[in-house]
Order: C-alpha cells, then sequence, then structure tokens
C-alpha cells in the first residue's frame, strides 16, 4: 500500500484528498497545513508520494518542494495546483515535483496521476 | 413488543418504504411511517410540565435525553384512560426533535404499499380526522394513517410556544 | 467527481469556507485602517485562493469565479504593487464579495442551493483591476524580463550537475507526445517534459517552440501534441519507459532517427485505461470546468511572477495543536458527562448502601467523585470559546454604519479574550449588533454638533468583556448625547408602561423602558435601527441565554449598556424543592435564605395576597402549588417551607412543600417543542433519575 503525505492549506481539500486516496487503497500517512510542516513530517515518515498545494501560509509548495527534494532527491511530489498558475508549476517542475494535478480535480485524475510514479 | 423492535431495528432505509407501525387507540388501528419511529418503550414516570395544553402531558427523561410526551388519546378529543402496562410511549423523530407519543397499546410493523392507501373521507367522521392523511387497507381491514408532522406541528403547536 | 450527496465534505467546506470569511473580513478591515494592504496582501491572495480551490471543487461555479476575480485582483497588487490605489473602494468591493460568499454558503448550510449570479460583482473586480492597471502603467514590464533572466539562471541551477557534462548524443530520437483531454496546462507538461529529458539528453529541438510564453501553445499541444527531437546515449527501450512516466500521458510515439533514416518503433495507447470507461459521464462534467477555465485564460495577460512569497506573511496561522470539533459532539460530551455526574450519585448515594460499614467502598467513590469533578471542569471548559471573533465581527458593523452615516467613530474592543460558554457566543452576536446599530445611529453625533459641544470630533465607542465574580460582563458604552429622559417618560406614557406615580420612577426605571416592546424615541426610522424590532427582541435574546441587561445614561455625556451573564450555563448550583410530586430547581445565585415558619407573622391583604413579616419587613409569598396549579396536600404555610428570592433588590418568599436539597445540577433546555413555559429556565436530571423544572427568578418577579 502506498504511503501518503497531503500538504494543502485547506483542511477541506486535505479531506477531500484523503477520502478519494483511502478508498482507492492508498493510505493517508500523514497531512500538512504548510510546506514547513510538510517538510518535517516527510522527514519524520518518508511517505512514498506527497501531494504538494502550491499557495500555503508560512512556506509555500514550492519551497517545500525544494527542501524536500534536497534532503531526499528521489523524493516523488505531486503538485496540487490551479488555473492560472502556470509559473509556480514550471518552477515547481524546476524544484523536482514529477508532475501536477489541476484543480478542481476528479478523483481518475488524482488516481491516474499516482498510478505513474 | 420486542419482535417488533426487531423489525424496527433490522430495516434499513430502503426496505423502511411503505412500512408502518401500527397502534391501537379505543377501537380504531392507526399507523404511522416507521421512517419516523426511533423508539418504543413502556409508559413511565411523567414529569408534568406547568400550563401546557391538556394532551401534552410533560417531559420524560429519555436515558438522559428530555424529551415531550403528547398523549395521542386525548390529542384526539377522546376520553382519558388511566395508563396500564400495555400503554406505550412510541418515540418519533419529526424534523430534527423527538416527540413521544403515548398510546394505548402498539400491534405490529404492517406493510402498506402506497397504491392500497385512500385519501381519507371529505366528510368529517370525527376531530381526528385532520391528522389522517389516508386509509390504509390490508385486506379487509382498515387502518388509519397518521400524519405525524400535522399531529405534532399542527396550529395548536403555535399556542404551545406562544405560552 | 462530485460531493454534493457528500454530508461531511460539504460541513467541511461551509465551516471552513465561513472561518475564511470571517478572518478575511478582519484583515480587510485592518488593512483598510493601516491605509494599505501591505501587511495582509499575501493572507487575502491565499484566503481565495483556498476559497476558489474548494468552492470549484464542490462544483459552486458563482463562488469560485467571485473568488477567482479577488484572486486575480490581489495578484496583480501583490506582484505590481501599485502605489494608485483607492484603499476603500478595493475594501467595499472585496466586503462584497465576502458577503456574497458567506450568502451563498449559509445558503448550502441550510440546505438550499447557491443559486446567486455573481457575475456583476466579478465585473466590478474586473473594472477595479483594468483601472488600477491603467493608473499605474509604469516601467512594470521591466519586472516581467528580469524575471526571465533570473528564471533562466535558476534552471541551469536545477538541471542535476552530474548528468551536465556528461556527453549526449549518441542517438538521436523524435518523441510524439499526447496528453489526456482532462489533464489541462498542457505547456506546463510539456515544460516537464524537456525538463526531465534535459537531465539524460541534449534537446535539439521541440514543437511547439515556446511552450511557456506563448498562449497558444496550450491550444497546439492539445490538438497536434507535442513534438520533441534529442540525442542521447540511452536506448529505445529505456527512452520509451522514461517518457512513459510522464502524467496524463494519452498516446506515445518514439522514433529513432539515424541519418536521416527514420525507423518508426512503436505506437502506444497509453492512456486506454478502465478509468476512462464512463467517459461520457465524465465530460460532461469537465464541460462546466473547461468553459470557465478558457475564458479565463484568454483574458489573464499574466505578469510573470517571482516564486519568492514574500517574507511579510502576517496572521500565523500555523495552529497546528487546535482541532475543530463538531458541536454536536460537544454537546454529546457534555450530556454524558452530565449523566456520568448523576449515576456517580446514584451509585455512591445508593440506599441500599444505608447502614453498611463499607471504608473501602467509600475510599474508592470518593476517587470516582474526584475524577467525575475533574472531568466536568475539563467539559466546561472545553466549550468555553473567547469572545474575540464575535468582538471583531463589530468592526465591520462600525465600519459600514459610520460610511453610511457619515459619522466618524471609533471602536475600541477591551478584554475580547475573555470566554464563555459557546450558547453565548452563539446568541450574543445578534444583541450585540443591534445595541451597537442603535449607538452609532442615535447616540453618536454628527462630527458637527459633536464640535460644538466642545467634545472630540471622532466618536468613541467602547466594547469591553470582563470576569467578575461568578459573571460575565459584557458592556458597550458611547460617549454620544445619551438617552433622553423626557422623550422617554411621554412615549411611556402614551404606551401605558408606567403603573406608579411618575415622581417615583427613579431614573434606573425610565431607561429600562427602553426595553418594552415597541418602544423606539426616534420618529426618524433609519435603515439600521428602529424598524420596529427594538430593543426588547435584543433583551429576549440575552435571556434566552441567562443573561440580563441593565442601561446606564448621562444626558451629553454618553449611555453605557452593560450585558450580565453567569460564567457558565451548563452546570449550576441550585435548590431543590418538592412541590406534591413535582420537583423544582431555584438557582443558589438567587436565594438570600430558606426556613421554615415559626412565629413570623402572615399578613393578609383585601385580594387574598399573603405577605411575612421578616425582621421588621413585609415581603410577598408566591405559593408554587398556586402558582403552578399542582395538586398537594401541603397548602398551609406553617406546613411547607419558605425561601426567599431576590432579583433586581426585589425580593419575594416562595412557598414550597419541602426541601429536597443543595446540590450542583446540569442544565438541559425544555425540548423545543415545549419551548417557554412560564417562569421555567430548563431542566435538569437528579440523582434518582426524577426531572426537576429550573425556575427563572428573573421571569417569575416579572410574571408575579
Amino acid at each position: 500500500m502506498k504511503r501518503i503525505l497531503v500538504a494543502d492549506d485547506a483542511a477541506f481539500m486535505r479531506a477531500s484528498l484523503k477520502l478519494m486516496l483511502e478508498k482507492n487503497g492508498y493510505e493517508v500517512v500523514g497531512e500538512a497545513e504548510n510546506g514547513m510542516v510538510a517538510f518535517n513530517k516527510y522527514k519524520e515518515i518518508e511517505p512514498d508520494i506527497v501531494t504538494m498545494d502550491i499557495t500555503m501560509p508560512i512556506c509555500d509548495g514550492i519551497k517545500a518542494v525544494r527542501m524536500i527534494k534536497e534532503y531526499d532527491k528521489n523524493a516523488k511530489i505531486i503538485m496540487i495546483s490551479s488555473m492560472g498558475q502556470e509559473c509556480f508549476v514550471k518552477d515547481a517542475v524546476l524544484a523536482g515535483a514529477k508532475g501536477f494535478i489541476v484543480k478542481p480535480f476528479k478523483e481518475d485524475i488524482v488516481l491516474n496521476a499516482l498510478s505513474k510514479l | 413488543m420486542s419482535d417488533i423492535l426487531q423489525t424496527l431495528f433490522d430495516s434499513e432505509e430502503d426496505t423502511q418504504k411503505d412500512k408502518h407501525l401500527t397502534f391501537i387507540i379505543g377501537k380504531e388501528i392507526y399507523g404511522i411511517e416507521i421512517r419516523h419511529v426511533t423508539e418504543i418503550i413502556g409508559i413511565q414516570k411523567i414529569t408534568e410540565i406547568p400550563e401546557m395544553p391538556d394532551y401534552v402531558k410533560g417531559i420524560i427523561n429519555l436515558r438522559g435525553k428530555i424529551i415531550p410526551v403528547i398523549d395521542v388519546r386525548l390529542r384526539f378529543k377522546k376520553e382519558p384512560m388511566e395508563y396500564n402496562d400495555r400503554t406505550c410511549i412510541v418515540v418519533v423523530d419529526i424534523k430534527d426533535f423527538s416527540v413521544g407519543l403515548i398510546v394505548d397499546s402498539v400491534s405490529e410493523v404492517v406493510s402498506i404499499p402506497e397504491n392500497d392507501i385512500v385519501d381519507p373521507p371529505d366528510v368529517s367522521t370525527g376531530y381526528s380526522n385532520k391528522y389522517i392523511r389516508g386509509i390504509g387497507k390490508i385486506g379487509d381491514d382498515v387502518k388509519l394513517l397518521i400524519d405525524c408532522n400535522k399531529l405534532i406541528n399542527d396550529e395548536d403547536c403555535e399556542k404551545l410556544i406562544q405560552v | 467527481m462530485t460531493h454534493n450527496n457528500n454530508e461531511p465534505m460539504l460541513e467541511m467546506f461551509v465551516f471552513e469556507t465561513l472561518q475564511l470569511m470571517d478572518q478575511l473580513e478582519q484583515s480587510l478591515i485592518s488593512s483598510e485602517k493601516d491605509s494599505g494592504f501591505d501587511l495582509t496582501i499575501n493572507e487575502i491572495f491565499r484566503i481565495m485562493h483556498t476559497v476558489k480551490g474548494s468552492a470549484a471543487m464542490m462544483m459552486y461555479d458563482n463562488i469560485s469565479e467571485l473568488a477567482h476575480s479577488i484572486e486575480d485582483l490581489f495578484f496583480y497588487l501583490r506582484e505590481e504593487k501599485p502605489d494608485k490605489i483607492d484603499t476603500t473602494e478595493i475594501t467595499d468591493i472585496v466586503l462584497d464579495g465576502v458577503d456574497f460568499i458567506k450568502n451563498e454558503v449559509s445558503k448550502i448550510q441550510n440546505g438550499f442551493t447557491s443559486n446567486e449570479n455573481a457575475s456583476g460583482l466579478i465585473k466590478k473586480i474586473n473594472d477595479i483591476l483594468i483601472n488600477i492597471k491603467k493608473l499605474n502603467t509604469s516601467s512594470k514590464s521591466k519586472l516581467d524580463t528580469n524575471y526571465v533572466k533570473e528564471n533562466n539562471n535558476d534552471q541551469k541551477f536545477y538541471i542535476s550537475s552530474e548528468n551536465v557534462n556528461k556527453s549526449k548524443g549518441e542517438y538521436k530520437y523524435e518523441a510524439h507526445l499526447k496528453f489526456a483531454e482532462e489533464c489541462e496546462m498542457e505547456n506546463i507538461r510539456a515544460f516537464s517534459v524537456i525538463h526531465d529529458l534535459k537531465e539524460v539528453a541534449n534537446i535539439t529541438y521541440y514543437y511547439p517552440e515556446n511552450v511557456i510564453d506563448n498562449d497558444t501553445s496550450c491550444e497546439i499541444i492539445q490538438k497536434e501534441g507535442f513534438k520533441i527531437e534529442f540525442m542521447t546515449d540511452l536506448s529505445l527501450e529505456m527512452v520509451k519507459d522514461r517518457l512513459s512516466h510522464t502524467l496524463f500521458l494519452d498516446k506515445l510515439e518514439v522514433y529513432l532517427k539515424n541519418d536521416d533514416e527514420i525507423e518508426k518503433f512503436e505506437t502506444d495507447q497509453i492512456y486506454n485505461n478502465d478509468l476512462y470507461n464512463e467517459k461520457n459521464q465524465i465530460k460532461e462534467v469537465k464541460e462546466i470546468f473547461l468553459d470557465d477555465f478558457e475564458d479565463k485564460h484568454k483574458d489573464n495577460n499574466k505578469p510573470v511572477l517571482n516564486n519568492q512569497i514574500s517574507k511579510k506573511t502576517v496572521v500565523p496561522s500555523g495552529k497546528q495543536s487546535v482541532i475543530s470539533v463538531n458541536i454536536g459532539k460537544l454537546d454529546m460530551l457534555m450530556d454524558l458527562v452530565g449523566e456520568l455526574v448523576i449515576s456517580e450519585a446514584m451509585v455512591t448515594q445508593n440506599p441500599d448502601l444505608i447502614g453498611l460499614q463499607l471504608d473501602s467502598f467509600h475510599k474508592a467513590a470518593r476517587q470516582l467523585n474526584k475524577i467525575t469533578n475533574e472531568l466536568q471542569d475539563v467539559v466546561m471548559s472545553i466549550r468555553m470559546v473567547p469572545l474575540s471573533s464575535t468582538f471583531q465581527k463589530m468592526n465591520r458593523i462600525v465600519r459600514d454604519m459610520s460610511k453610511k452615516l457619515n459619522k466618524s467613530v471609533e471602536l475600541k474592543i477591551l478584554g475580547e479574550e475573555t470566554e464563555v460558554d459557546k450558547n453565548i457566543i452563539e446568541r450574543i452576536s445578534d444583541p450585540l449588533i443591534h445595541i451597537i446599530r442603535n449607538s452609532i445611529d442615535h447616540g453618536i453625533e454628527e462630527t458637527s454638533e459633536r464640535k460644538e459641544k466642545g467634545k472630540s470630533p471622532l466618536g468613541n465607542l467602547v466594547l469591553e468583556a470582563k470576569n467578575a465574580g461568578g459573571d460575565v460582563w459584557i458592556i458597550i458604552k458611547d460617549d454620544g448625547r445619551g438617552l433622553d429622559k423626557e422623550k422617554i417618560l411621554i412615549k411611556a406614557r402614551e404606551n401605558g408602561l408606567i403603573n406608579k406615580p411618575e415622581d417615583e420612577l427613579s431614573d434606573d426605571e425610565i431607561y429600562s423602558f427602553i426595553f418594552k416592546p415597541g418602544f423606539s424615541t426616534k420618529e426618524k426610522i433609519s435603515e439600521f435601527s428602529g424598524r420596529g424590532v427594538g430593543m426588547d427582541i435584543v433583551v429576549k435574546n440575552i435571556e434566552m441565554v441567562g443573561g440580563t441587561v441593565q442601561v446606564n445614561s448621562a444626558p451629553g455625556e454618553g449611555t453605557t449598556i452593560s450585558i450580565k451573564f453567569p460564567l457558565t450555563l451548563a452546570i449550576i448550583d441550585g435548590m431543590t424543592v418538592l412541590v406534591g410530586e413535582s420537583r423544582y430547581t431555584i438557582p443558589t445565585i438567587s436565594i438570600k435564605e430558606s426556613f421554615k415558619i415559626k412565629n413570623e407573622s402572615i399578613i393578609e391583604d383585601n385580594n387574598g395576597n399573603l405577605m411575612i413579616m421578616v425582621r421588621g419587613q413585609a415581603y410577598p409569598i408566591l405559593k408554587l402549588h398556586k402558582y403552578y396549579n399542582i395538586n398537594t396536600k401541603i397548602t398551609d404555610i406553617k406546613d411547607g417551607i419558605i425561601v426567599m428570592i431576590e432579583n433586581n433588590s426585589r425580593i419575594l418568599c416562595v412557598f414550597a412543600d419541602a426541601l429536597l436539597g443543595e446540590q450542583q445540577v446540569v442544565v438541559k433546555p425544555l425540548p423545543k417543542y415545549i419551548e417557554k413555559a412560564k417562569g421555567i429556565a430548563g431542566c435538569t436530571l437528579l440523582g434518582d433519575g426524577n426531572i426537576s423544572l429550573i425556575l427563572d427568578v428573573a421571569k417569575i418577579f416579572m410574571t408575579f
């Protein structure tokens, strides 16, 4: 079972993802409400995959990707982005994110993306 | 009574359709939709609330929950009767609050499909008529189906709140 | 996937969105005060971004679109930092947006459909944005080019250095990639492929060429796919494997190109998975989103942005140690603890134990008692919520009111950290709004009038909360013109409210007429207060949660309204008495003393009303059994007991059959169905399982 860390500042989004993932045989092993927490939790629980929101308080998703990739260059991170965030997504890709999903997303989109990692 | 309860709690949402709990007041058999019924309990100590209409008997302590109880007999303007060991309180849930209905006795759970239910006659056959939403037929038997909403929330309710 | 039928998600959406809207409202108002969005801009941007995303997930497109337009506005403000902006204009429009979202979300919360169209608001917001852009067209494009350069450097930095110097180029490949229809942002996906291949290959050509900066690249890639040529040492299998890990790849073709001889190797249909069996159904849903996005995509000629989020992030919201709990669960916990307290009493005071020598039992019982008491304290404290969010909401009221009435008013908030029971929080908001509106509308004078009177032109309004004894006080104080005693008296006379000689009326009594139904001295009914619903509703609301209201005023100096609440409503000390079969509990706080009649003389007046002489004073007697029409054998004053109760310096002697004891009781509301019974504040479960009705002392004085 793949272990997932969900990073998003919106509790609603975290819950949505968790619901989708757990229904489909993934295990959400951690949740983070900002990039700093995501980084700390990554080190602590070493999940297989991270889903990372871009816009978060304190430390945004891109910085978090950089920090995580520096810590573990094999980290698999999928960005959760929105339309209009192309530039951020590009930066995230440059920082080492494996790919991205665009909000609002449907369950099959998420599963499809995760299955490739 | 326990087998009725069993039927109650066995029945899932969709199988509850058409199911009615029947109870007796005087000579009449009444029915209410099972989906409103949460529990059936024996008569128990009722705490009177001052200055309520006569059919509002007061409140009871149902495992820590305080619920009001209504004497359906009095609600239908029938003669009051001493409570005995057959007297039951049918707890119904209507629009997010619970009310206990005091009835002479409960009888059974029956299935009455919608097409076996006819409208009540126009001629007023008694005070209780306005709380009847239909007449259910099972073979030759006739059951008066109660509109729980009206029974509890009818205009008298307004008066209650104003007290 | 829609969550429309998904209760917990809906609840979460509603809860979070409303919370964010409150937060946003506060940020806006404080920004406006500080005349600039410098400190709050990131927060506002982030909130709108979150709401946009969540609303889109729940398919509330109106909310999502509105949030998007506000997000765009603040995106521009954040990135371009234009100097020429009208803070008030922006605050106004965003507050309108907040109201819109709040309104729609509460519709959703109450089970209605959110159907309001936001396009009018969105247009206004877009117009403001366009206007700001027009006013601030200085050398901003410089920023863009700078950024691009900077970014190119970045790019090099992030390519793993170990691969950079390796020779790449034994084989030449050409790859065609098509992405799944729903994936969005095809250009960035192509960019991602380029970035990935750079690690292992020398890229010689790709089409469309300018994937990032060209607006049409998305469409081209969507329709024709993305073509890329590169040189690498990797075998075809390896290349294929690497590329096939690209997310949302629909179709991949890789050709080996050697010496102009094109060798087509394989065509892979990768994205034909089972997940898309219900394609039609999914498509339907998709269209809604696509329309939406395509529009925005065209409109937004967005500046490239710096990815470093400004360091000035304010209001840290990292409340990791705080969780939100459903209020229903909290109530349930409260009920259970209440029952635990009762059950404990039923065990430890069980009649079966009487006369037994049970030392170790009593020791264990004491321990149990200690733990239940502690548990009770903890649960009570969980229910305590600080008044701050309620108080902060008043900023908005004051802002809107003073703007519309053209008065300058400053609201000072004191003691907002004071905690009260969550029941109070729920009920206090509307009365406070009403009182504050009254103060600004009727109390505080126009600026010119204030100047004439030699007052400071700025009206002062103080909202204060404090603990005093076992009570919480909420005080609203203004420095306006004060209440007009004469006008109140005239109005009171008209309404026949005065039932004693006017010269005997104390100031307090005169002022308290304003709490009577239909009482308003202001002839002109303004938009904000008056309108028929008067202070009586305020008082009613406050009394419903056990509070009392007092008013104090000095002509020309201002008015103070003080609201008093018991610290916690859920548990009170009470004395339980018996009347016939019924039990009544009187809050100990209102009891002066209780006694059996011995030699005190009883006086009966002409109307059969009884009075009792205690220490030379005569007090009226209220026979509970008569008041409530209860059958009891004890009707003679000498056989029962007297409980002397006090309220607002009036004293009444309540007559009951017998005293059952004094204890802490858990207050439960009467069932909704019964609503308000005469003089009953609620009920409680006694240790023996009986229900006791709790007397509402203030009400009894009013109806006696």
